[in-house]
């Protein structure tokens, strides 16, 4: 498509201005993590690294991002063999409610973390009468870590089509080498993509995590909402703000490159 | 076929699929012979290409058996059958090279990484791409890809291909092109070639025997020759090839006889009036008048009303002599062994 010189100039400015709104309060994060005034006052007047070495001796701040780190991991586990499994059901079999299940599998990714939230705190404490806990906080994000890794399973099975399956069967191949050397590495991509995004999505999940966590259990997110408002631990926040922003950023960038790859190998 | 006493590489025995409601495949017996080259013909829905998934075990009938060069096979899965599958869109894996892909029988068989690669790629030479083996599929072309998918076919030796409308997706001239290479391919190797089309030139020109498949059935199974100069009904006639088909009101009409009867449009002779034409007792004889004239580079397509009121259609050679205009009178003939007595 061919814009005229002028429309192209008002679609790069508007553009641009979209990003500086965006990311310009990231930079501020970013760069007031170096900020040696603890009050964070605007502009820096000098550059420190002590907040840094501060946050890294924080035994709150530590502990908060292993328990990120084990939910998450944990979570995205239980999605990915969940999620993969309900798209071989959904996209290889006809079988009577197969809309509704479909739908009540995405549903949570669209339902107000609040409204989850609640209903597993009822569930879990009232009904089921466990203790909250990482295994708790496990379940509830599982819930909507699910819908990514199946997402991107159901659209690579629905781009594969039966057909390579059955030409490996076809050539001699049963049922496990087929799935080894046909299905799996076909799915491959797809399931690093679901699975990177899911760890992401776990990883900073908070409204959801305030219901399900109980209060021996501090994750990252939590942990900064509790201490952002203490005085002399914001500048220590806005490390771990850092921190949070890399491991959410890099996954996803990594998942991104794998589907425009797998765009292209195609 | 049965009656050498050989046993044949396919034999279907009230062969049955239905998906609900609608049979697919509504009764098929059949045999086919070691080393034919066998065509199923018809529309799409006519079931043909589920009797070649029930074939090679990727649906299971509703009823009936089949047999594998004398083994009845009926629910045994895909890769405990000696028969391999060409398919329509090739189904090659994106993942592997050509070569891996044609190594992949043999690969999932234990047979060693130097013989397979060896294997794999005499198969290749066989089609004539083994310069390309390392390259992926997505970057050859549709009739590379074709060549490669029966490439990977033959590699493990089958007693039995199936190929599922193999030439569908590939220009007029690649098709041309790859009949003649899949006829040679199949006289090399001298196995059964059981090939689905819709594509009835296709059909006659390669096989050995043609089945014309309709609604789930074989309505009519001969030599390409038998089908095309005897169709047995109304049906195959004008599905194979164009014809001129008379119902009992035009033949009592036109012929002064009884029952319904097919004729081939090159058969016919136009001559103009007054010269009449052959006039001996074994021709039959309508006058009428030229409505159009179409040029079709090997001939023309003449379309006459006649007295009558019927239409023939008619294929003039460019060869023909003095060639009728639209709106001549012209006296049609043909000879009364051409006519075709339909069922």
């Amino acid at each position: 498509m061919t814009l005229s010189p002028v429309s192209r100039r008002a679609l790069l400015a508007a553009t641009a201005l979209v990003l500086v709104l965006m990311y310009a309060p990231l930079l501020v994060v970013v760069a007031n993590s170096f900020n040696p005034d603890p009050s964070m006052t605007w502009p820096p007047d000098g550059f420190t690294t002590q907040w840094w070495v501060r946050a890294f001796h924080s035994a709150g701040a530590r502990d908060a991002v292993l328990t990120s780190v084990e939910v998450a991991l944990a979570s995205t586990a239980v999605a990915l063999v969940l999620g993969t499994l309900m798209a071989f059901a959904l996209q290889r079999f006809r079988f009577f409610g197969r809309n509704t299940v479909n739908l009540l599998v995405i549903l949570p990714i669209a339902l107000p973390g609040i409204v989850t939230g609640v209903a597993l705190n009822n569930a879990f404490r009232g009904i089921l009468a466990i203790e909250l806990g990482v295994a708790t906080l496990v379940v509830a994000h599982a819930t909507f870590c699910i819908v990514t890794v199946f997402n991107n399973v159901v659209a690579r099975l629905r781009r594969m089509g039966g057909n390579l399956e059955e030409a490996s069967a076809d050539l001699g191949a049963g049922l496990w080498t087929t799935f080894r050397l046909v299905t799996f590495p076909q799915l491959r991509s797809a399931l690093l993509a679901g699975g990177l995004l899911a760890f992401a999505l776990s990883f900073d999940e908070i409204i959801v995590t305030t219901f399900t966590a109980g209060p021996g259990t501090t994750t990252l997110p939590i942990w900064i909402l509790n201490n952002l408002f203490r005085p002399n631990q914001a500048p220590v926040v806005a490390v771990v703000a850092v921190v949070l922003i890399v491991v959410s950023v890099v996954p996803i960038w990594i998942a991104q490159r794998i589907a425009g790859e797998a765009e292209t190998v195609r | 076929m049965s009656s050498t006493g050989a046993t044949p590489a396919i034999r279907l025995t009230g062969l049955q699929k239905h998906f609900g409601d609608v049979r697919a495949v509504d009764g098929v017996d059949l045999e086919i012979a070691d080393g034919e080259f066998f065509s199923m013909l018809g529309p799409s829905g006519s079931g043909k290409t589920t009797v070649l998934r029930l074939v090679a075990g990727f649906e299971q009938p509703t009823g009936g058996t089949v047999e594998l060069a004398g083994r009845d096979v009926t629910g045994t899965a895909p890769f405990e059958r000696d028969v391999n599958t060409v398919f329509q869109d090739y189904a090659l894996f994106p993942h592997m090279s050509v070569l891996e892909n044609v190594a992949y029988g043999l690969r999932v068989r234990g047979v060693g990484k130097a013989e397979r690669r060896r294997r794999a790629l005499e198969a290749l030479a066989t089609v004539r791409l083994d310069h390309v083996a390392d390259r992926r599929p997505t970057q050859l072309s549709g009739g590379q890809r074709q060549r490669v998918a029966l490439a990977r076919a033959v590699v493990v030796r089958p007693r039995v291909l199936l190929l599922d409308e193999p030439l569908g997706a590939l220009d007029l001239k690649l098709r041309e092109q790859m009949q003649v290479e899949l006829k040679q391919l199949q006289r090399d190797l001298g196995i059964t070639f059981v090939f689905v089309t819709h594509d009835q030139e296709e059909a006659l020109t390669l096989s050995d025997r043609v089945a014309v498949f309709n609604e789930g059935r074989i309505v009519q199974l001969g030599s390409p020759r038998e089908v095309y100069e005897r169709p047995v009904d109304a049906y195959v006639a004008s599905f194979v090839g164009t014809s001129n088909l008379f119902d009992a009101e035009v033949a009592r009409a036109v012929l002064g006889r009884d029952g319904r009867y097919a004729l081939r449009p090159e058969k016919i002779h136009l001559a103009a009036e007054p010269d009449a034409g052959a006039t001996t007792p074994e021709h039959d004889r309508v006058r009428g008048v030229v409505a159009e004239t179409i040029y079709l580079g090997i001939g023309r397509r003449v379309v006459v009303d006649t007295e009558h009121g019927a239409r023939l259609v008619v294929l003039e050679p460019s060869t023909a002599p003095a060639a009728v205009e639209r709106g001549d009178h012209v006296v049609a003939s043909w000879r009364h062994a051409d006519l075709v007595t339909l069922a």
